[in-house]
């Protein structure tokens, strides 16, 4: 019974987030922030996916930014060749990564995890090898050789949601409810992978592995599942970011920007719910605030990581649900404390 | 024949380089269970601390080799006292290890980008002139590499099987605690293991600059390889990396070869998730594998 209580609850939090986040633009009217705002629902978007699978499903997945990118361009690729609306291939480019997944899922999430870790990371570095190392044109437009898979510049100026027509100087509103719409499916499918069905086995799987396989949970067969599903979700959110910022390249799938999202996932806390959205607030504002120091959005990264790593590895969402275990349990202490000593005065 | 020839002599060179990168990430694997995305970048710095060494410091041919190989083992050490150290025994350690790592890795990437810029200058540290085989011309270079690959391996494997020190490894390996209990100082032994990775990562970064350039992404692709070998190898089987190594350097040349260097990591990654359907813990690998 209470995990549909505990599920709702959160269901309930997201109701309001989307509900703030709706009204956000009535506040922020500067492009320059709105657009901010956008950059950060779709990183967290990612992030919540990631932190699904790390946090809760126990994959340790590096290859997150291969399904992204597996919607990026998706969306950038159909714009681009064939002039389809990326409402169209936003879906398509989702299911195309969850295929990805199911393949390179069946393949690895066998082995032990930090084999899962390796193979997945190396496989989405042959995929930006094999893009960057193109060399055949497929189509020259004025001069300019254009590789099938977008070669190291990508796609750029393929159609996008078609606000600008709708909306005209407003457009960004559009973009921005758009961006809104898939964050908050973001968010609630792993609200509801984590505590639905799937989540109970991944707990039950991380308290006792040996029990939970006797009870005839499937690991593998549970972790491929969450796997497909993050994939799907990480590939939908890829999508809206290409229709958005109208560009897919091979930039995306560098290791700078997978660490700034990992820092998303470490610093907001494994094995919470609101973490990433905790995380990614951090992250946002404090690469924000140091783009005034120079170039220094690597080397922070790095600090960050290692930082939270080795000082607060629960994370944001971590050391405040043990701060406040702790002042529970030191109030049920005093109350222990004053039980016994009503036990004594009555002995007395 | 010649063709053949070319690709046993490629192979060979490139597989020496893998080895030299692999059997230091096996060997930390292997003893301390932590993988370490930092080892490309410890490549990367012996380079450029070898390049350092000539082009700022004018200093002779044999001490700026011993220069970069000194900085790997420096970074070895310093990752291992500032990071590693402090998380060892702590729960999560297998995953947070290579979160941590990465965090380094990016840092001192960025770092080296800062002090030396994008510039992909020469590794001075070059044999020049070339002999000839047949009816190919082999540069001293290749020859160099095959020599200070095998006599770092060689070295490496001699300490290991005949020294009291290798055996502490083992037993740390083994049993951390039944080695503590032997009177072996696990800490200290981490701290060596560490040195001695950065230190083979450092030799292996100046033979790989020395073909190519230098550059601070320069170790990205030499660590994919290595983990490539690590995996197939079975993680933490160190003689079974080294042997994983030569097998994918000479499979790699085949394939640049006869299909271009585009495909050549490609292959290999898929040969190997082949491998691993068939033998989920690698081909040398003992550790088991949780199998549902």
């Amino acid at each position: 019974m209470s995990r549909f209580d505990e599920l709702q609850k959160h269901l309930l939090y997201a109701l309001l987030l989307f509900v703030l986040m709706a009204i956000l633009p009535l506040f922020v009217t500067q492009r320059y922030l709105l657009g901010e705002v956008i950059t950060f629902m779709l990183w967290v978007s990612v992030a919540l996916q990631w932190n699904v699978l790390m946090g809760h499903a126990g994959v340790f997945s590096l290859g997150q930014m291969l399904f992204f990118v597996s919607g990026s361009y998706t969306v950038a690729m159909l714009g681009s060749y064939l002039g389809v609306s990326p409402w169209l291939s936003i879906p398509l480019g989702a299911a195309v990564a969850a295929v990805a997944a199911l393949v390179i899922g069946v393949a690895c999430l066998r082995l032990a995890p930090a084999y899962v870790a390796l193979l997945t990371f190396a496989i989405g570095f042959m995929i930006l090898t094999l893009i960057i190392s193109e060399s055949e044109c497929y189509i020259t437009t004025g001069g300019n050789c254009l590789t099938f898979w977008g070669g190291t510049n990508g796609f750029s100026q393929f159609p996008d949601f078609g606000f600008r027509q709708w909306l005209r100087g407003s457009w960004l509103l559009g973009n921005y409810f758009t961006v809104l719409g898939a964050f908050i499916v973001s968010l609630v499918s792993s609200i509801v992978v984590i505590h639905g069905r799937l989540g109970l086995a991944f707990r039950a799987m991380s308290d006792s592995a040996t029990y939970a396989a006797s009870r005839g949970i499937n690991r593998t067969k549970f972790q491929i599942t969450a796997f497909v599903i993050t994939a799907f979700f990480t590939g939908m959110t890829g999508g809206v970011h290409a229709a958005h910022f109208r560009f897919a390249g091979p930039s995306l799938l560098e290791l700078s920007t997978m660490m700034f999202i990992l820092a998303m996932v470490i610093v907001g806390g494994l094995k919470s719910t609101w973490g990433p959205v905790l995380g990614g607030v951090f992250m946002m504002i404090l690469l924000e605030v140091a783009k005034s120091f120079g170039e220094v959005r690597n080397t922070l990264i790095g600090l960050v990581l290692v930082g939270f790593v080795l000082l607060l590895p629960k994370g944001v969402a971590g050391a405040g649900s043990s701060i406040l275990a702790a002042l529970g349990r030191s109030k049920k202490m005093q109350n222990t404390a004053g039980e016994e000593h009503d036990r004594q005065a009555q002995n007395a | 024949m010649d063709a053949i020839l070319q690709i046993i002599i490629t192979g060979l060179t490139l597989g020496a380089m893998y080895a030299l990168a692999s059997v230091g990430l096996a060997l930390t694997y292997g003893t301390m269970g932590m993988f370490n995305m930092a080892h490309g970048v410890f490549m990367t710095v012996g380079a450029y601390s070898a390049y350092a060494a000539v082009a700022y410091f004018g200093l002779a041919f044999p001490v700026a080799l011993v220069t970069g190989l000194a900085a790997g083992a420096a970074i070895g050490a310093v990752t291992h006292l500032l990071v590693v150290r402090h998380m060892l025994k702590t729960e999560g350690f297998e995953i947070n290890i290579i979160v941590a790592t990465a965090g380094v890795a990016i840092l001192s990437e960025d770092l080296i980008l800062k002090i030396f810029g994008a510039y992909p200058f020469r590794q001075p540290l070059q044999l020049d002139g070339t002999f000839r085989v047949g009816g190919l011309a082999v540069t001293y270079q290749s020859v160099g590499i095959l020599a200070a690959a095998a006599a770092l391996v060689g070295v490496m494997t001699w300490i290991l099987t005949q020294t009291r020190f290798g055996l502490a490894i083992r037993a740390t390996a083994m049993n951390r605690e039944a080695a503590m209990l032997m009177g072996v100082k696990a800490d200290q032994i981490y701290l060596q293991v560490l040195v001695i990775a950065g230190l083979l990562a450092a030799a292996a970064g100046i033979m790989i600059s020395s073909l190519a350039t230098l550059s601070p992404q320069m170790g990205a692709n030499p660590l994919l390889r290595a983990f490539v070998i690590c995996v197939v190898a079975g993680l933490g089987s160190v003689t079974g990396a080294g042997f994983a190594a030569i097998a994918l350097g000479l499979f790699e040349a085949a394939i640049q070869y006869y299909y271009g260097v585009r495909y050549g990591f490609p292959l290999m990654l898929a040969l190997v998730i082949i491998v691993l359907i068939w033998k989920p813990a690698g081909l040398f690998g003992q550790q088991d594998v949780i199998r549902s």
